[in-house]
C-alpha cells in the first residue's frame, strides 16, 4: 500500500460521519422534509417574507442580533484593550474571568437572570425598597431581558476575538503615536481601532451568528410574547409539527448566517489588503 | 489600570457585571431555605440540593449527558485524529477543501443541524434517538478535533518524523514514539473541549430528544416549564462546581486560556 492510499484510508471514518451526521441530512432539509414538497417548503419560504407575523419575527431576530452585536462591541473591545495593554498581574485573572462563562452551559448562565428579572427577582425588590415603584416592573418576557441574556452568553466571544487582534497591534505604536504629540483619545481611534479591525469583524460576525441562532435565551426570557427563529423553528419541528415550515424556518435562518460569514470574510480580506 | 481611562474601565465594569452578576444570584438562590426564588434569599439551606440530587429525571439526564459527552468526544478523537494526519502530512490534493470539510458543521446553525439529523433519520427512517444524537454530537465536536490537534501538528517540525523514519523505524513506530507525543496535549485539549462542548448542548439535544433519552440541559428547560423553584438553582451551581473543576484541569495541564480562548500568550 502506498504512502497516498494510507492516508486516504486516515480520512473515510471522518468523512463518512460528516456525510451522515451532517451533510446528507442537511441537504434532505431543504429539499425533502418527510411529508412535504421542495414546492411546499419554496412557497411557505416565499410566505414567510410576506405574512405580517413571520415578517415580525424576522424582524425581531436580526434587530435584537444587531443590537446584541453593537453592545458586545462596545463592552468587550474596551474590556480588550485593557486587558491587552495592562501590565497589571491581575490582567490574567480577569481575562481567565471573561473565558470561563464560554465553558458554564448557557442555560445555566441564561438562568441567573430568572433570578434577577424575575418579579421577585433582584431588581424588582430593590426597586420596589427603594420605592422607585409600587408593583415590580415587568423585565421579563421582554426584549430587554433577551438583550440582557444575549449579551451574556456572547460577550466573552467578543473580547476574546477583539483581544487577539489588540494584542497583535505592537503596544509600540502606541507609544509612538503619543510620542508624536497624539491624545490619548486620538491614539485609541487613530491606531488601536484602525490596527484591530479585523478582529472587530470577527467579533461582530460569530455573535451576530449566535444571537440569531440562540435558542435558550428566547425560550427562558423571551416567553410566549417574544418569539424568534429559533424558538419558531422548534415549534414547527416538534410541537406542530409543520415540517414545511420548520424546513423554510432552518432555510432563513442558515441564509442569515451563511451571508453575515461570508460578507465578514470579504470585508476581512479587504481590510487586510489596505 | 483604570484610574487613567475612565469611560473604557465604566464600560469594563458593566461588561463584567453582565457576565458575572447572574451567575452569582444563581448560586445565592440555591441555597435558600425558602420554596422561591426571591431576593434576597430566605435563610440558609441545603434542602433544594437533596431535593436535586433525588430528583428521578435530573439523575436520569445527568448519566445521558455523561455518556454522550464521552462516547461522542471518544468518537470525534478516534476519527478526528486520523482525519488531521491525513489533512497535515498526507500531502493530498486538495488539502484546504478537506479540512473546509471538516469544519463546516461550524458554519451551519446547530438548531438547523438537529432539525435534519431528526428529520431525515428519526422521523424517516425510524432509526433511536440515542444513536442519533451520538452521531449529531460527533460531527459537530468534529471541526474542534481536527483544529485544536491541527495546532499541534502545524506547531511541531515534520522533519522529526522523517528523521525517525530515515533511521528505520516503522510507520507505526514512528508514529507512536514521535508524532503522538506532539499530539498529546492536543488531543488532551480537544478533548476537555470536545467534552464540554457536547455536555453544554442545546439545538442538538433539544431537538433529538425522546422521553427516556434527555440530557441533563434539555432536562433543566423542561423543568423551568413546570415550575418555578431553587432546585434549578442547586442544579446549576453543581453544574458550575463541575466547570471549575474542569478549568482548573485546564489550566494547570495546557492552560486555560489556550485551550477554550484559542490564546496563545
Amino acid at each position: 500500500m502506498t504512502r497516498r492510499s494510507t492516508f486516504v484510508l486516515l480520512l473515510v471514518p471522518g468523512l463518512l460521519f460528516l456525510l451522515l451526521g451532517f451533510i446528507l441530512p442537511a441537504l434532505g432539509v431543504l429539499f425533502a422534509a418527510p411529508g412535504a414538497t421542495t414546492e411546499d417548503i419554496f412557497s411557505r419560504l416565499v410566505q414567510m417574507f410576506t405574512d405580517p407575523y413571520d415578517l415580525r419575527i424576522i424582524g425581531r431576530t436580526v434587530g435584537l442580533g444587531l443590537v446584541v452585536t453593537a453592545l458586545c462591541l462596545v463592552l468587550g473591545f474596551p474590556i480588550a484593550y485593557l486587558l491587552a495593554r495592562s501590565e497589571s498581574r491581575w490582567a490574567g485573572v480577569l481575562l481567565a474571568l471573561a473565558i470561563f462563562p464560554l465553558l458554564l452551559s448557557n442555560v445555566v448562565r441564561t438562568f441567573g437572570w430568572l433570578v434577577v428579572l424575575g418579579s421577585n427577582g433582584a431588581i424588582g425588590q430593590l426597586s420596589m425598597a427603594l420605592g422607585l415603584t409600587d408593583s415590580p416592573p415587568q423585565l421579563l418576557y421582554t426584549s430587554f431581558a433577551i438583550i440582557m441574556g444575549l449579551t451574556q452568553l456572547f460577550l466573552p466571544l467578543a473580547i476574546v476575538a477583539c483581544y487577539s487582534a489588540i494584542s497583535q497591534v505592537e503596544a509600540g505604536l502606541d507609544d509612538a503615536a503619543r510620542g508624536l504629540g497624539a491624545g490619548r483619545t486620538r491614539t485609541f481611534w487613530d491606531v488601536v481601532v484602525p490596527l484591530s479591525l479585523p478582529g472587530v469583524v470577527v467579533a461582530a460576525t460569530l455573535v451576530f451568528a449566535g444571537s440569531v441562532t440562540a435558542y435558550t435565551t428566547p425560550y427562558l426570557l423571551g416567553g410566549s410574547r417574544q418569539r424568534m427563529l429559533a424558538t419558531e423553528l422548534y415549534s414547527y419541528s416538534s410541537v406542530t409539527i409543520d415540517w414545511a415550515a420548520a424546513s423554510a424556518t432552518a432555510i432563513v435562518m442558515t441564509v442569515l448566517v451563511v451571508l453575515v460569514s461570508g460578507l465578514a470574510a470579504r470585508l476581512g480580506r479587504k481590510g487586510a489588503t489596505t | 489600570m483604570t484610574s487613567r481611562k475612565p469611560i473604557a474601565a465604566s464600560l469594563a465594569v458593566l461588561g463584567y457585571m453582565i457576565m458575572i452578576v447572574p451567575i452569582l444570584f444563581v448560586v445565592a438562590a440555591a441555597f435558600t431555605s425558602g420554596s422561591s426564588l426571591r431576593f434576597p434569599p430566605e435563610g440558609f439551606s441545603l434542602q433544594w440540593f437533596e431535593a436535586a440530587a433525588g430528583h428521578t429525571p435530573f439523575r436520569a439526564a445527568l448519566l445521558t449527558s455523561l455518556q454522550l459527552a464521552l462516547l461522542s468526544t471518544g468518537l470525534a478523537l478516534a476519527v478526528g485524529v486520523p482525519a488531521t494526519l491525513a489533512i497535515h502530512r498526507g500531502k493530498l490534493p486538495g488539502k484546504g477543501f478537506i479540512e473546509g470539510l471538516f469544519l463546516s458543521p461550524l458554519i451551519i446553525p446547530e438548531l438547523v443541524v438537529g432539525l435534519a439529523l431528526f428529520q431525515q433519520l428519526i422521523v424517516t427512517y425510524r432509526i433511536d434517538n440515542f444513536p442519533v444524537l451520538l452521531l449529531g454530537h460527533t460531527a459537530l465536536l468534529l471541526p474542534y478535533a481536527v483544529r485544536v490537534t491541527g495546532a499541534a501538528l502545524a506547531g511541531s517540525d515534520e522533519s522529526l518524523e522523517e528523521a525517525a523514519r530515515g533511521l528505520g523505524a516503522s510507520p507505526m513506530r514512528t508514529f507512536f514514539s514521535v508524532t503522538l507525543p506532539v499530539l498529546r496535549p492536543g488531543i488532551f485539549s480537544a478533548g476537555l473541549l470536545g467534552f464540554i462542548t457536547s455536555f453544554n448542548n442545546v439545538p442538538l439535544s433539544l431537538l433529538l430528544q425522546a422521553r427516556d433519552t434527555r440530557t441533563l440541559p434539555i432536562s433543566m428547560l423542561d423543568y423551568v416549564q413546570q415550575s418555578y423553584d431553587p432546585m434549578i438553582a442547586a442544579v446549576s451551581t453543581l453544574i458550575l462546581a463541575g466547570t471549575v473543576v474542569i478549568a482548573i484541569i485546564a489550566e494547570r495541564t495546557v492552560g486555560f486560556t489556550r485551550i477554550f480562548g484559542g490564546i496563545n500568550r
